[in-house]
């Protein structure tokens, strides 16, 4: 009996969830007031800058995160990819935070797939290539190969405060992108919401 | 340096370069360290290279491997990291270095952040508070059963064994969040400084309803002759400059929570858990073990850790010195060697377990053939981002 996995996957139920819970804090919108010593800049006259936030704690307890994960900056949507949406990962130079939490946008928790979302192996299939981590010497070359291997229309998403405006550890990737995901790293729930909202899905 | 002494000669187990010098279990000396050799190629009629990377979809992260091979089997093997960071630590506190230091690699950040601060406070001679080495070793041990879960699934996922796969990344999900709500970071960044550790483990006991859950996929995966079929006498590594699982695998008791007293490990009954198989199969099931041996040590602690809000103060004894220290991150040995002067950082040298493991990986997978490359892979628990880091 315990080699039948499909028993057991049906016994398991449906754990897919409707609505957010158990959010870690320090992935959320931060809110607050005062000047404080922040070490990426990410707080500039009492404003939060979330593309520049690493989540690192410094500015506590003058500002505190308020539990709003949709922090994503979406420049442009492609209704076009409403019902089928393939995504091609791209690791620039990342501290492996991003690479984790996308994959978990797999787990049955988020279960992407629900909402049209999957991943594809190559970028000639992708709809979407998504760069984490900063840019790195090698690594530029195959950015740019992928991006220029992906059929039109494409679209750029930048994962994590490194890849959008370097972090505390580099240089951000130079792509125009039509989608900002911020967070050190972001939580699936900040991804999932980003992708949904590009493709002009509902949640 | 109270947990390590310079020698001239190396003694006793061998771990790995950490920068200029090679250390070994109890001492350190400038003696130069094996490096990853770039074979020769094997050339005869009917052979050719294959490339696999930088950027593939059964790799999680950039890396390039060069492959010789005459249809099947691997004849040699060349692998190239593709994304090195060049992480600037020097000049810096020991507060702005750690904000670098546990972004050099999240899935490994405990490791990482705890060898750095005892590193530190070795260099400092601050006296440790026991109830922070208790917290320590609680996150530690949570970081192990994550990065287990997440191997493991990794495993099932190139075997295609769908349910237990999902099944396994809803369990490395409900780790996360179990960290998130204890530290409010599901990587534990910003949780760890000198003599405070910024959790609450008032719900730390429910890491047992999850490993519950992981034992009964782990009993079916035992019971899987598909799954077992493509570990056994896959990647097979019998080698003393080994570490980690894969050491264990090869039932070499190597385990810095057994050999130094840095952490207080054997007051909450540490087993070390080997294995004879030396192959994938061996290191799936050191690694399916060890998640059951950390809850029980993570149960062990739920008792002994009395203060929930603690932040001890600190005195540092010294502002100049040189520290270095040693603790066992889910895939091995993780050692930082620091120097400090006037409170600054002057150096600091990492020796990363997936450095090692590399090494490891690349003297057993030769002979293999190409189908069986990806469960080898895996098996070792390798990441790209703490090999290619240039500490600065």
């Amino acid at each position: 009996m315990k080699n039948w996995w499909f028993l057991r996957g049906v016994r398991k139920g449906i754990l897919t969830e409707k609505t957010p819970k158990d959010i870690a804090e320090w992935s959320t919108k931060i809110e607050g007031k005062g000047v404080v010593n922040c070490p990426t800049k990410a707080i500039e006259n009492g404003k939060w800058i979330a593309e520049r936030c690493i989540f690192c704690r410094r500015c506590y307890p003058n500002y505190k995160p308020n539990l709003n994960y949709e922090i994503s900056i979406i420049k442009g949507t492609q209704k076009l990819f409403k019902k089928s949406f393939f995504l091609y990962p791209i690791d620039a130079g990342s501290c492996g935070g991003c690479n984790m939490e996308l994959k978990l946008i797999s787990s049955p928790q988020y279960d992407m797939t629900r909402f049209g979302i999957f991943f594809t192996n190559t970028p000639r299939h992708a709809d979407a290539i998504i760069v984490m981590g900063t840019l790195t010497e090698k690594m530029k070359e195959v950015i740019k190969e992928a991006y220029n291997a992906m059929p039109e229309p494409k679209l750029v998403v930048l994962l994590g405060t490194c890849a959008i405006s370097g972090g505390i550890l580099g240089e951000a990737i130079p792509l125009e992108a039509q989608v900002l995901i911020p967070g050190c790293p972001p939580n699936p729930y900040t991804i999932l919401d980003a992708l949904i909202k590009v493709k002009g899905g509902k949640k | 340096m109270k947990y390590y002494k310079w020698s001239d000669k190396g003694e006793g187990r061998k771990i790995g370069k950490i920068g200029n010098y090679c250390l070994y279990d109890k001492v350190i000396t400038e003696e130069s360290c094996e490096e990853i050799n770039i074979s020769p190629d094997v050339k005869y009629y009917g052979t050719f290279k294959f490339v696999y990377g930088p950027s593939a979809g059964g790799l999680l992260e950039s890396i390039k491997f060069d492959i010789t091979t005459d249809g099947e089997r691997i004849l040699n093997i060349n692998s190239i990291p593709y994304k090195i960071r060049k992480i600037k630590v020097t000049g810096l506190s020991w507060e702005d270095a750690l904000l670098k230091i546990e972004r050099i690699n999240a899935p490994f950040s405990i490791s990482h952040t705890i060898a750095f601060l005892l590193a530190i406070e070795d260099a400092m001679n601050i006296e440790q508070d026991y109830q922070t080495q208790l917290k320590r070793i609680a996150l530690l041990e949570l970081e192990r059963i994550r990065n287990h879960l997440f191997v493991i699934a990794r495993l099932t996922e190139t075997a295609s064994l769908s349910v237990p796969t999902f099944h396994l990344l809803y369990l490395i999900e409900e780790t996360n969040r179990l960290i998130g709500k204890l530290c409010g970071h599901r990587y534990f960044f910003g949780v760890n400084y000198i003599n405070k550790v910024n959790c609450n483990f008032e719900k730390l006991f429910k890491i047992l309803d999850i490993v519950k859950e992981f034992r009964l996929i782990f009993e079916g995966l035992l019971e899987s002759r598909i799954f077992i079929d493509r570990l056994q006498q896959n990647g097979i590594l019998r080698d003393r400059d080994s570490i980690g699982p894969a050491a264990r695998a090869a039932g070499l008791g190597y385990d810095a929570r057994l050999e130094l007293n840095i952490l207080p490990y054997k007051e909450i009954g540490f087993k070390i858990v080997k294995a004879e198989d030396a192959d994938a199969f061996g290191r799936f099931l050191v690694r399916g073990y060890e998640i059951i041996e950390s809850s029980k040590m993570l149960i062990e602690l739920t008792d002994i850790i009395k203060d929930n809000t603690n932040t001890k103060e600190y005195k540092a004894i010294n502002d100049e010195g040189e520290g270095l220290a040693r603790v066992e991150s889910p895939s091995g040995d993780l050692a930082y060697y620091v120097k400090i002067k006037e409170g600054r950082v002057t150096s600091a040298q990492l020796l990363s377990p997936s450095y090692v493991n590399l090494k490891s990986f690349m003297k057993s997978v030769k002979g293999t053939i190409f189908t069986d490359f990806q469960f080898n892979w895996e098996s070792f628990g390798i990441w790209i981002s703490e090999i290619g880091v240039n500490l600065e």
